[in-house]
């Protein structure tokens, strides 16, 4: 008996403790390498001086550096004014995308998705490579520009915010297009008919019928790409060199490189406390936003 | 008329931003592939001349085939690992109601969601706490860590579309429980636990956020290799050893979509 609960196949109803046995190892992995290590970051937080090793009492003075400080001040806002530029812009070009995915037969949509997981599934730093021999002294977009003649000798384009912010949004645009495809490919097509035969236009069918429905699926995709790009730190390291700062490459180098993990542990904490609080007021806005235009279409 | 307009101008752009999209996703990666083939010592586009003499050279690189060694062998060892722990997880998940059950399941899946910068430096502190610094078990686990919300979500799904009255059918002949499960239940979960594993492989594969927090000198996986080369130098070894990288995740790709359909996965 207890073996067939084991492998699961026991009706429903009958009292089993064999799911115990199947949670225990996913539960010490998590217990002793996710929830451990992050309430470690926690306590870290609140050491005081930049000793990594053998530190000990509590303080604020890693968050009041953090706060008062202006260069770290400002590269908090920056970040963050970056994740919402990044997964603006993901949304604009993505939603197209992922939307005429929903609504493409099967055998046109294959390739597509093909295009959209590779880039997602190949490794970041690949990507920024490849973005680095495309803007590069000797890349694509330098041959392009002196071959119609704008500019006569190469010039050195990457190293600025607009580039690491491009290379951002190339990365995480297919977490928006799925996103944006698994919900818009539950939406009926009768109701656009429908909206059609009312003499909407496509613009009015849009705002009025796509956005209100695909809400979630547009929040969870806004959400998914502002975290990852918070915490980049891959691409403003490769490509913006010393001259882009985001909140994700200075806890690295504090991390990594200076060693001061205390500073690195409470700048941790912050971007922790920025993205659940950024997660919180989407999740609320859209459940207020749309709650009224959802309630109102499906009454109609 | 005025909606003809609109409707005329909307899907034109529509057109015209689902070109660059696409466009857009796929150049960096045949960027690389072209520019490796370069006959000259540096990189430049359009490429000088076509040889493959970097492929020769990235292949008798030590530190970049030693990397490539580990990335293999972590991501292979670190599949198996998540995805019998990870099935094992989605099983009580989607069979059992416990005391907990959602819990479980919200925490299980948060690893997508908890900035990677963060949990690398609580897991390089906890195992210098704990005294495995430096050694390959960090990689391992905070592998293993990442992936898990792939297996558990898609096991998950894949359990609970599953019929089970096939599985009851067979308990009515008497088949006994583990026949059972060999035999029906574990056949009709392979689509699954190949899109579990496939995408649990090129996690780990091509990590590099993660990785970076935790590679020591002995255990360098092959995208950490290529961030700190690229730091500091970059000339056309890193192309061809970019489309060794490239061609592995296409290969895996087209796996998933041989065998399952890619269209089945969202």
């Amino acid at each position: 008996m207890r073996n067939k609960a084991l492998l699961g196949l026991r009706g429903q109803g009958e009292a089993s403790t064999a799911w115990m046995w199947q949670i225990a190892p996913t539960v010490m992995l998590l217990l002793f390498f996710f929830i451990l290590p992050l309430a470690g970051v926690v306590r870290t937080s609140f050491y005081p001086g930049t000793r990594s090793f053998g530190a000990e009492g509590f303080s604020f003075e890693q968050y009041l550096k953090v706060i008062l400080d202006p260069f770290y001040r400002s590269v908090l806002i920056d970040t963050i004014v970056d994740g919402l530029i990044v997964s603006m812009v993901c949304l604009v070009i993505g939603f197209p995308v992922g939307y005429s995915l929903a609504r493409l037969p099967p055998k046109q949509r294959r390739w597509r998705l093909i295009l959209v997981i590779l880039p997602l599934t190949l490794s970041l730093v690949v990507i920024v490579f490849g973005w680095i021999v495309i803007l590069g002294r000797g890349g694509l977009v330098n041959q392009l520009l002196v071959s119609i003649g704008a500019i006569d000798r190469p010039i050195r384009l990457p190293y600025n915010r607009t580039a690491v912010l491009l290379i951002l949004v190339q990365q995480f645009l297919p977490y928006m297009i799925l996103s944006v495809m698994s919900v818009c490919s539950k939406i009926d097509p009768v109701l656009e008919h429908a909206a059609a035969n009312l003499r909407a236009n496509r613009f009015t069918t849009f705002r009025r019928v796509i956005v209100p429905l695909a809400a979630p699926g547009i929040v969870s995709g806004m959400i998914l790409v502002f975290i990852l790009t918070v915490s980049a730190f891959v691409t403003p390291r490769l490509v913006g060199g010393g001259n882009v700062q985001m909140l994700g490459s200075i806890i690295y180098e504090q991390v990594i490189v200076a060693l001061n993990w205390p500073l690195g542990g409470a700048l941790a904490m912050v971007l922790l406390i920025v993205t659940s609080i950024v997660i919180s007021l989407a999740n609320l806005l859209a459940a207020k936003k749309f709650a009224r235009h959802r309630s109102s279409a499906n009454a109609k | 008329m005025q909606n003809d307009i609109t409707d005329k101008v909307m899907a034109t752009l529509g057109v015209f931003v689902r070109a660059t999209v696409y466009v857009m996703l796929i150049l960096p990666a045949v960027i690389v592939v072209i520019a490796s083939l370069t006959q000259g010592d540096s990189l430049s586009f359009p490429p000088k001349g076509f040889s493959t003499q970097w492929y020769s050279n990235a292949f008798a690189s030590t530190p970049f085939m030693s990397a490539l060694w580990t990335s293999t062998k972590l991501a292979v060892t670190a599949t198996v690992i998540v995805l019998s722990v990870g099935s094992a997880a989605a099983f009580a998940i989607a069979r059992y109601r416990f005391i907990g059950s959602s819990l479980f399941q919200s925490i299980a899946l948060s690893p997508l969601i908890v900035p990677v910068v963060v949990l690398g430096l609580g897991l390089l502190q906890f195992l210098s706490w704990m005294g495995f610094s430096q050694s390959y078990l960090g990689l391992f686990v905070g592998h293993l860590i990442i992936m898990l919300p792939y297996v558990v979500r898609t096991m998950v799904t894949g359990l609970l579309l599953l019929d089970r009255t096939l599985e009851q059918a067979a308990m009515n002949l008497r088949a006994p429980p583990f026949r059972v499960f060999c035999r029906i239940t574990l056949p009709l979960l392979v689509p699954s636990l190949i899109t579990a594993g496939v995408f649990a492989f090129v996690t780990s594969f091509g990590n590099v956020t993660l990785s970076s927090f935790l590679a020591s000198s002995g255990t360098v996986t092959l995208p950490v290799q290529i961030f700190t080369y690229v730091e500091y130098s970059y000339d056309p070894i890193v192309a061809a050893v970019s489309t060794i990288v490239i061609a592995v995740t296409a290969v895996v790709i087209l796996v998933i979509e041989r065998a399952v359909g890619v269209d089945k996965l969202f």
